[in-house]
């Protein structure tokens, strides 16, 4: 019995039923539950097991059309949204997914939300859609797409819709003139529009205009290229584009990117931040540099990290996303889609009416200006764009329960 | 040496010829078990049952994978089994993407398939392109070997440091190549290459492609290793290159094909991956492939300390490093990867550690002794407990199940100390009826033991290859 080689292999035997007896409660299937089944999900109507499940706003408007099907019935089909990488951003997708599965009820609809995390990479997102149609679990996924010009995830997403699997595009869409027939919609920030006004925040604060790097995890992602695009516009022809930098999703990388951007050109003056990260790497290294005095610095999205350098004076202007609405408004749509709700469709198709396609849902942007001092106080944004002070945002955000957005 | 090297030491115990069988094959049936172990698991957790619903998607879709990974798993254990190290694995995936997409890009400005703004076709492309960028990817990959064996082979450089140059330096050339390529043949300087050709996104995507590309190539390396002098210099190389050398064995040449095999069937897969994902993108493409395929060789059987390992083992490993990774995904539903790396790492460390353990005189072996010993008891209770808390979820997050987290946790960890402290006092006791210590017995390897056609990558093989007593006391010495 105490051989070496039997010791291990009951050791084995002993981690394998760990992961057995552990693993067998991760598959979905609601053992739990069936004691509670009229118990509402959120973590706020738990403190009040006793009030009857009432529907929520967006619930209440639209029903689901099929009869929903009780909690602990058997293994539920999954929602899946299914990120480009990790970041603040997706944290705070995760949380309006999250809020969106308990409002919508989903569990009672049979569906469970997951948020899978994929590694900025073309190839992980392939592997995962590929790994979705071996399951027969996966209901809809709400995928934001790493590269718009690689057809082959443009493929993956059909062979899943062709098994019957929703699909839908969060944040970053497909390429709309070749690969548009592989979703459904997209929802998410109209990213031309949003680097236009990001591009409009730096013209406002250099009337003069000046010369700009970009810096972005993926230059081939669309929403890097659509701001970056949208931001020329927008800042106008007095702004010359001097580089465009690609860090892959590396955070060491955008740092050295930032460094080797002011060391290459002198002349550079305004620093433009595509994606979330990028804010904070820019920020160090003028901070490194002590060089705040000489650079503009505008930036995409707020993480946590962003908004304290805002605070302290060392960020311009932020074009400000809404992630917590995109994976609430996805989990909405993937939910109506799957249960063939109409109402529901019919709500959300009545925001979708900006081009003929109608399949681009826009969950709005935001500019975020300092409480005191900005050029940008008296600036006129577009209709689609709330422009708020850094403490209002906060407050916004509070109420939301996000530390960035 | 014997005729046969598992016969020479058990051929007296063992009458029967499947014993004989198993003893030669006895890391190949092990990980047939294991992958069997694995997916009857992974059947019993996942109440979707994936497995059983979609059995033939799900079987093609580990073949494919494990093919690619096996592709280039056998060219790194070649490296190993003949004493060396081959970092640049995942390099060469993306610089032979970048290659090959490359020459189609070329190409297609050559025959003229560009559209009207002057940007080159890449669908419907002709075979004779996409032969051509085949052969000119495996040609650049041929050359990245020779590189690698002359800076091992004449400038004496580490294979660890030579490949691990090529590691980040192919990566770098990639990235600054495609952009030159692209902006000589498109109208921009774009960081990625699509390709849009049905024919080139087939080789990777339809699975039987590459399983027949992998069979093909292994039955070669299967064969060159196993029947043909050339295999048994390299065994005999990777056991003691000194005594190689002196048998009159030509290192340089036998470096020189194991380099460039491991180069070449890199870049097969490259193009496989590079086919599987439309394109190139050498900045991810292939990023930390190299650890991949070391884990499938020595997951198989190889030693890195060189001369031992087989083929089969080799891509019955990557077959289990995929099944292992599959299995995940379809068991853990929230976040697999946050798992996959956790469960995929203690199984190869399990694995590697079982094949050790087998070899070895087992009964007085001490996993715990002394100080060093209790130190990793407690690690090892707290392990299983941590383990067990983190995988333990009604996988609802609106429902507090802290408490049976707790619970499994504290459960696991309890009978794994008891077992562990168990463990420990038997290796207490004092050792009854060991016989006298025996003397390693010297062997020298002779030309004509290496260049029979002989299995030495058998680890008896090795052993005797190395001069010490299989199973001996030095060994027990040793590891106590």
């Amino acid at each position: 019995m105490f051989s070496a080689s039997r010791f291990f292999s009951c050791f084995v035997l002993l981690f394998a039923l760990v992961i057995l007896a552990a693993g067998c409660g991760k598959g979905g299937d609601e053992s739990a539950a069936p004691a509670k089944p009229a118990e509402p999900e959120s973590a706020a109507d738990s403190t009040a097991p006793s009030k009857p499940a009432e529907p929520e706003s967006a619930a209440a408007s639209t029903p689901p059309a099929k009869p929903a099907e009780p909690a602990g019935a058997g293994p539920k089909k999954r929602i899946i949204i299914l990120t480009n990488g990790t970041s603040p951003f997706w944290d705070a997708a995760k949380i309006g997914a999250q809020e969106a599965a308990a409002d919508l009820k989903t569990a009672e609809a049979g569906l469970r939300v997951v948020v899978d995390t994929n590694d900025f990479s073309d190839k992980g997102q392939i592997d995962k859609l590929r790994s979705y149609q071996g399951m027969s679990d996966v209901a809809g996924v709400g995928i934001s797409i790493t590269n718009s010009g690689n057809s082959s995830i443009a493929d993956e997403l059909r062979k899943l819709a062709k098994q019957g699997v929703k699909v839908i595009t969060i944040d970053s869409d497909v390429d709309r003139k070749n690969d548009r027939d592989s979703r459904i919609a997209y929802i998410g920030t109209d990213n031309v529009y949003g680097g236009e006004e990001l591009g409009k925040a730096a013209k406002g604060l250099k009337p003069a205009g000046g010369n700009y790097a970009t810096f972005v995890g993926l230059k081939g992602a669309a929403n890097a290229i659509e701001r970056i695009g949208g931001f020329g516009v927008g800042a106008g022809d007095q702004f010359k584009q001097k580089e465009n930098f690609g860090d892959g999703g590396d955070q060491n990388t955008a740092r050295k990117n930032v460094r080797d951007a002011i060391d290459r050109n002198a002349d550079l003056d305004t620093l433009v931040g595509i994606w979330s990260y990028n804010a904070p790497a820019i920020v160090d290294i003028v901070t490194q540099l002590k060089r705040r005095k000489d650079f503009t610095i505008v930036t995409f999205d707020a993480e946590p990290i962003a908004i304290d350098h805002m605070k302290n004076g060392m960020i311009d202007a932020m074009a400000v996303q809404n992630p917590h609405a995109m994976g609430y408004e996805g989990v909405r749509m993937l939910k109506a889609l799957i249960t063939d709700d109409k109402d529901a469709l019919a709500a959300m198709e009545k925001r979708m009416n900006r081009t003929e396609e109608k399949d681009l849902f826009d969950t709005g942007l935001k500019i975020i200006i300092p409480d005191e001092g900005s050029p940008l106080a008296d600036t006129k944004f577009g209709d689609n764009t709330n422009k708020l002070t850094l403490s209002k945002f906060t407050e916004w955000l509070k109420s939301k329960g996000l530390q960035g957005s | 040496m014997a005729s046969n090297p598992g016969e020479g030491i058990q051929g007296s115990h063992s009458s029967s010829s499947l014993s004989r069988l198993y003893s030669r094959y006895a890391t190949e049936c092990g990980l047939l078990i294991a992958i069997f172990a694995v997916v009857v698991i992974a059947i019993l957790i996942d109440p979707t049952n994936a497995y059983l619903e979609k059995p033939w998607y799900n079987a093609t879709e580990i073949l494919r994978h494990a093919s690619i990974l096996g592709i280039f798993a056998m060219g790194a254990g070649i490296v190993i089994i003949s004493g060396g190290i081959d970092l640049s694995s995942g390099s060469v995936i993306a610089f032979s993407g970048v290659i090959c997409c490359s020459i189609i890009l070329g190409l297609c400005q050559y025959a003229g398939l560009v559209d009207d703004t002057g940007n080159p076709v890449t669908a419907n492309l002709p075979v004779w392109i996409l032969v051509a960028a085949i052969s000119g990817t495996l040609g650049v990959a041929f050359i990245v070997g020779s590189f690698h064996a002359w800076l091992i082979t004449v400038i004496r450089l580490p294979p660890f440091i030579a490949t691990l140059a090529s590691l980040v330096g192919l990566r770098s050339l990639g990235r600054v190549l495609i952009q030159d390529v692209n902006r000589v043949f498109t109208s921009n300087a774009n960081t990625q290459i699509y390709i849009r050709d049905a024919t080139y996104k087939s080789l990777g995507n339809e699975w039987y492609i590459p399983v027949i590309i992998c069979a093909v190539v292994a039955l070669a390396l299967f064969t060159l290793m196993r029947s043909t002098v050339t295999g048994r210099h390299l065994y005999a190389i990777g056991g003691n290159e000194d005594a190689a050398r002196l048998s009159g064995i030509s290192i340089e040449k036998k470096k020189w094909l194991a380099y460039c095999i491991g180069t070449m069937t890199a870049a097969l897969a490259g193009i496989l991956y590079s086919s599987y994902v439309g394109g190139a993108m050498p900045d991810r493409d292939g990023l930390g492939y190299e650890l991949n395929a070391i884990a499938a060789a020595v997951v198989g059987g190889c030693s890195l300390a060189g001369g031992l390992g087989t083929i089969s083992g080799i891509v019955l490993g990557a077959i289990f490093l995929r099944v292992v990774i599959d299995a995940v995904a379809k068991t853990v539903k929230d976040n697999p990867d946050e798992f996959q790396g956790m469960i995929v790492g203690l199984l190869v460390v399990l694995a590697v550690t079982f094949n050790e353990l087998r070899s070895q005189k087992g009964d007085r072996k001490k996993f715990f002794p002394g100080a060093l010993g209790i130190v990793n008891i407690i690690s090892l209770t707290v392990l299983m407990g941590i383990v067990a808390v983190l995988v333990t979820s009604d996988g609802d997050s609106s429902t507090d199940d802290s408490r049976d987290k707790l619970f499994a946790g504290c459960i696991v960890a309890g009978v794994t100390f008891a077992v562990l402290v168990a463990r420990k006092m038997f290796e207490s006791r004092p050792a009854v009826g060991q016989g006298p210590v025996p003397v390693p017995i010297p062997i020298t390897v002779n030309v004509r033991d290496v260049s029979s056609t002989e299995d030495p990558s058998t680890e008896i093989g090795k052993q005797e290859i190395e001069g010490r007593e299989p199973g001996g006391e030095d060994d027990e010495g040793r590891d106590s």
